[in-house]
């Protein structure tokens, strides 16, 4: 894994010296345990500022560029996510976190202006392009869901430090956006070969939100080499994703899983047991799946794209070069003197395709292990009050790490910062675990709670840290229409350097009213103010006298008087009945 | 009301017994106790008691009246800004304007002398007075300042001394009587033998009439574009001219359908699609440079353009085949994958496509243009980009809605007049409409910004009335559109539009119902003892 990393570090060095290349591609696959793919797409294209200004565009996205420059934005980072990265048994992220976003939507970008309203509306506006290009509820981040983050993001662009002072950096996240297949289509618009040759061909909606665990990003950020004026402008798409093998290969027209055929059952026949109908699953942690690129991902690679004429190879594979690997025609194997990586280059008219036949072998990439597992839940109970713990684990045994962990809390989550509290392994230590803090508090439906915290964990420590909340009761309009699934809290963001890591995120319950209220309380508070009021009002009104001085209620005499009344209608009835005959 | 039928004292209603009691002694006065021999009259009741009763029943309704209706009132009601409608209606209706377009014409006839001179002004001026049928558009002559400084009276009025001149004619001697319109200005050079210069005697002259005609001809097109937006809008009808062709009416028809909405700034986007992986570059920012942007900046007073250009690799039209149809044009381009989202900010934009491919259209030709849209121009070798600039250039021409015959500038200046004409005639309906509306619903909210923006186009349209056909008056036109369409889309009035009573009727029911009912019978009831006892005392 760590060649697997160093190689993605050399890539973006690469990236760096071949700036001058437009465009490029890459697919980096790596099994993982147990019985999973990680795919790794990376799409990069350059256009010099200079023709960006001019608003010529060539591999860099118009769409896209275009909403930059109305918005006056200099750098632009967006992520879409879906699922949990699955850090104990998949080790560290691919990119090192850094393509990475929270569950959902988040979405960084430096704009430049003078003042901080001004950044404000450039933001909206950004917000509102961005939501119409994407398909995606972009627009819903508003000031509530906006933070200014200090420590925690850095940005990655060069820029002019005469620009810089001006530059604000604005963040959003909207954990509820469920991420989907029409937000890969524009996505995929954005590329320039569009998902019609080379590794983009791969892309499926079907597949990829089928998978356990995918990101897909979108950073644009100048790059000026020092002591040069000609700067750049340069695109980076990826998008990874977890996919399961054994669920990947079942037939598109049959995807209903079903038993396997008694025959098919893979049984351990040395137990004493083993007979006809009772069978001892055979443990095949040992035995390599077997799987091909068009049973994963549906459809064979159509050929490289050939506008990628860097000479990168565009698709490798990270497994120990003892693992059979079998490539279609046309396709030139280069294998890493690292003994876990070969890359393929392609012909740009053939299709590609990888065959993996089931094998047994002992070795394996090494997973490379995170800087630190986080985790995060609510604790406590009732529809009041309630609490987030965080668990922070430093797995290294010699060396101490050092990050930023940052909270964007909605407004209706009223944070209880004197209830903040980190235990070393559980103990409350003296130690300085909490470095240097960064707490912005919320202001009702203006903004929510931002709070950056520096904490050092020494090594082969856990740290929980834990804070305690109160809920707001919110408006009857301000509930979504399914209130009662609750309100989505955004992933807390660890910085540690160029590493980042992101929790889930929480799905918090409110206090949720009965929505058919308003009727209900109109006629109940009418029905008691009109009953208080009949009986004052009579009270006042009415005459008091004694029973036998009362009128007395006869039935007889009401129902004589109204025969009496029918009567002398049908009378008058009849008698007009007669005058019109005669007439 | 529900206490009094179960209380185990009968509460007995005064006002109610003493009426009974009335009815009673009225019928058989003699025998009314033994009628109902168990029942016991109560005692009456003192004055005073009658007094308090309707003291009591007179200060709930008092409270009720004084303090709850206004406090309902205030807190329902809607707020309706108060909107000029009668100015509003005679906006829409054409009372408020009369578009009339004077024309000047300057006569520059340096060769002739100044009687002449005056002399075939007026001749010309009486041609083309009766040639022309449509006094919304009326062409001015006039003799140059050269000239005009020894004439005593032009045919010029003093008020319109600032609007520029929609043309010069320059007279020049010459051997046939020809015309030739200069391209790159408004000026008309005429050629006139000796023999054509009239006698200051004769009414009419062989050169008048010929000037004459052949202004007509020049201004034909405008005039039946502004007859042809007088007669589609709601001006009253003695105003529009005489009926259009029919064959004139369609291809005005068609030239509304095409063009785009006037805007200050337009995005253009030039987009290179190719099929496949080739051609990925060309040289659209040379091209650009040397065959559009002095188009563009002829525009400049009339609109603003941005432009960006973009190459789309693997993009299939939306239609197979390598020969098109004339019904499948409308359907090449492939919404649904082409890259050609629609421009951020306000101006609209307009897209012109170069399809790299082998395709033909039946018919012959290699481009066609999409109404309000853009244009499309199949290439297959993109190494010269020149005759689809050509094509561009003529159809960004005929979308922005320029008249097709006539040299640039003179199509510059018709597009200027038939646009604020156009503009102000849109405003003026979407005030008619705003006013409809307003009276139609009485239930909808009308917040004070559409007050403010009904002002604002009133006052600019006003401006653009008086000076029609000028640059200004084009500015104002479209501040007017601008402010007119945003008072009518405003989005707070239309929350409202829909609040049904029996949705009220809900709400207010279960309140008023129980209050109100007691309240009203008793008011009866007193009236009717009130009466009686009267009766009984008289």
């Amino acid at each position: 894994m760590r060649q697997f990393h160093s190689l993605l570090l050399c890539l973006s060095c690469l990236s760096f010296t071949l700036a001058s290349s437009d465009y490029h591609e890459q697919l980096l696959l790596k099994p993982l345990h147990p019985s999973l793919l990680l795919a790794s797409f990376n799409f990069q294209s350059n256009t010099t500022l200079a023709s960006f200004e001019q608003q010529n565009f060539r591999y860099f996205p118009r769409s896209l560029g275009q909403i930059l420059q109305h918005a006056n934005t200099r750098e632009l980072h967006l992520r879409f996510s879906l699922g949990r990265w699955d850090a104990e048994s998949w080790g560290a992220r691919p990119w090192g976190g850094a393509r990475e976003g929270g569950t959902g939507v988040e979405l960084w970008a430096w704009v430049e202006a003078e003042t901080d309203e001004v950044a404000d509306g450039r933001w909206l506006t950004l917000t509102n392009a961005l939501s119409g290009l994407f398909c995606a509820s972009l627009n819903f981040i508003d000031s509530t869901r906006t933070t200014r983050p200090i420590m925690s993001f850095q940005p990655s662009g060069d820029h002019k430090n005469s620009t810089f002072e001006s530059l604000h950096l604005l963040h959003g996240t909207l954990p509820r956006e469920v991420v989907c297949t029409e937000n890969l289509t524009p996505f995929l618009k954005l590329l320039p070969c569009k998902g019609k040759a080379g590794i983009s061909s791969l892309l499926d909606g079907h597949k990829l939100f089928d998978a356990s665990w995918q990101s897909m990003s979108i950073d644009v950020r100048p790059i000026c080499p020092l002591a040069s004026n000609d700067c750049q402008l340069q695109i980076t798409q990826t998008i990874d994703m977890v996919l399961d093998i054994q669920r990947s290969k079942r037939p598109r027209d049959n995807p209903i899983p079903r038993p396997v055929p008694n025959e098919e059952l893979k049984c351990d026949t040395s137990k004493p047991y083993h007979t006809e109908d009772t069978c001892y699953p055979l443990d095949t942690a040992a035995r390599e799946e077997e799987w091909t690129l068009s049973q994963i991902f549906g459809h064979p690679l159509k050929g490289a794209c050939p506008l990628a004429t860097d000479g990168i190879d565009p698709v490798c594979i990270s497994v120990p070069h003892a693992r059979q690997v079998f490539s279609s025609e046309g396709s030139h194997e280069h294998k890493d003197s690292s003994g876990f990586m070969r890359c393929y280059h392609l012909d740009s008219e053939k299709d590609f395709e990888l065959v993996l036949p089931q094998q047994e072998i002992s070795e394996k990439a090494p997973l490379e292990q995170p800087l630190l597992y986080a985790e995060r839940s609510f604790i406590g109970y009732g529809q009041e009050r309630g609490g987030v713990q965080a668990i922070l684990t430093n797995p290294s045994l010699t060396e101490a790490v050092d990050f930023i962990y940052m909270e964007s809390l909605p407004w209706f989550m009223k944070l209880y910062l004197h209830t903040l509290n980190a235990k070393i392994n559980g103990l409350d230590t003296h130690q300085d675990v909490i470095q240097e803090m960064y707490y912005r508090p919320a202001l009702d439906r203006k903004r929510g709670t931002q709070l950056e915290i520096r904490i050092l964990i020494p090594a082969n420590s856990t740290v929980v840290l834990t804070y305690d909340f109160e809920k707001a009761i919110l408006r009857y309009t301000e509930y979504p229409p399914d209130a009662n699934r609750g309100f989505d809290v955004a992933p807390a963001v660890i910085t540690i350097g160029n590493v980042s890591i992101r929790t889930t995120s929480l799905l918090l319950p409110l206090p949720t009213p009965d929505f058919s209220m308003p009727y209900n309380v109109i006629i109940l508070t009418s029905t008691v103010m009109a009953l208080s009021f009949g009986f004052i009002f009579n009270l006042l009104v009415r005459r008091f006298v004694a029973v036998d001085e009362a009128d007395q209620w006869d039935v007889r005499s009401v129902r004589l008087k109204v025969a009496a009344l029918i009567k002398g209608k049908l009378k008058r009835f009849r008698k007009r009945v007669k005058m019109e005959k005669k007439e | 009301m529900s206490a009094s039928s179960q209380a185990p004292i009968a509460f007995e209603p005064g006002a109610h017994a003493d009426g009974k009691d009335a009815k009673k002694s009225e019928d058989v006065p003699a025998n009314a106790v033994s009628a109902t021999p168990k029942k016991k009259e109560p005692p009456p009741e003192s004055p005073e008691s009658i007094r308090q009763r309707s003291y009591v029943v007179l200060s709930f309704w008092a409270i009720i009246l004084i303090i709850g209706l206004p406090i309902w009132w205030k807190t329902t009601a809607i707020y309706r800004a108060r909107l000029p409608l009668d100015q509003m209606m005679d906006w829409a209706d054409g009372r408020a304007c009369r578009p009339v377009f004077p024309l000047r014409i300057s006569i520059e006839a340096d060769s002739l002398q100044d009687h002449e001179a005056q002399h075939l002004l007026r001749t010309t001026q009486h041609a083309l007075d009766d040639l022309n049928d449509f006094s919304a558009h009326h062409l001015r002559l006039e003799l140059s300042p050269s000239n005009a400084s020894t004439a005593a009276t032009g045919l010029s009025t003093g008020g319109v001394e600032n609007e520029e001149l929609a043309l010069v004619i320059r007279l020049l001697p010459g051997t046939t009587t020809k015309a030739d319109l200069q391209s790159y200005a408004p000026i008309l050079d005429i050629y006139y033998t000796p023999n054509q210069i009239p006698s200051s005697s004769s009414s009419s002259s062989s050169l008048g009439n010929y000037i004459a005609n052949r202004l007509r001809g020049m201004f034909a097109e405008e005039q039946a574009m502004i007859s042809y937006l007088l007669s589609t809008s709601s001006a009253p009808p003695e105003r529009s001219p005489k009926a259009l062709a029919p064959e004139v009416a369609e291809s005005l028809a068609k030239w509304t359908t095409r063009s785009m909405k006037y805007s200050r700034t337009y995005h253009l986007t030039f987009s290179l699609f190719t099929p496949t992986a080739t051609p990925s570059s060309w040289d659209i920012a040379s091209a650009l440079e040397e065959h559009l942007k002095p188009l563009l900046e002829s525009f400049s007073s009339i609109s603003n353009f941005t432009i960006d250009t973009q190459v789309q690799l693997y993009a299939t039209p939306g239609v197979s085949g390598n020969v098109l149809k004339k019904e499948d044009l409308s359907g090449f381009i492939n919404a649904a994958e082409w890259p050609l989202s629609p421009s951020i900010g306000g101006a609209p934009t307009i897209n012109f496509i170069i399809y790299v491919g082998d395709m033909e259209v039946e018919g012959g030709g290699k481009g066609w243009l999409i109404p309000q849209w853009g244009g499309v121009v199949i290439q297959s070798d993109i190494s010269d980009l020149r005759p689809a600039m050509l094509i561009f250039s003529n159809q960004l021409m005929s979308l922005l809605g320029a008249p097709e015959s006539g040299s640039l500038p003179l199509r510059l200046m018709t597009l200027v007049r038939v646009r604020s004409a156009g503009l102000l005639l849109k405003a003026s309906g979407t005030m008619g409409s705003l006013a409809r509306l307003t009276l139609a619903l009485p239930s909808i909210s009308i917040p004070r910004s559409v007050a403010d923006g009904v002002y604002t186009t009133i006052e600019h349209l006003r401006k653009a009335c008086d000076g029609l056909g000028g640059q200004e008056a084009l500015e104002n036109a479209r501040i007017a559109e601008e402010a007119a369409e945003k008072a009518f889309f405003e989005k707070s009035m239309v929350g409202q539009v829909y609040f049904p009573d029996e949705h009220k009727l809900a709400v207010y029911m279960p309140l008023l119902g129980p209050v109100g009912v007691p309240l009203v019978m008793t008011v009866l009831k007193e009236v009717r003892a009130w009466r009686k006892r009267r009766r009984g005392s008289r």
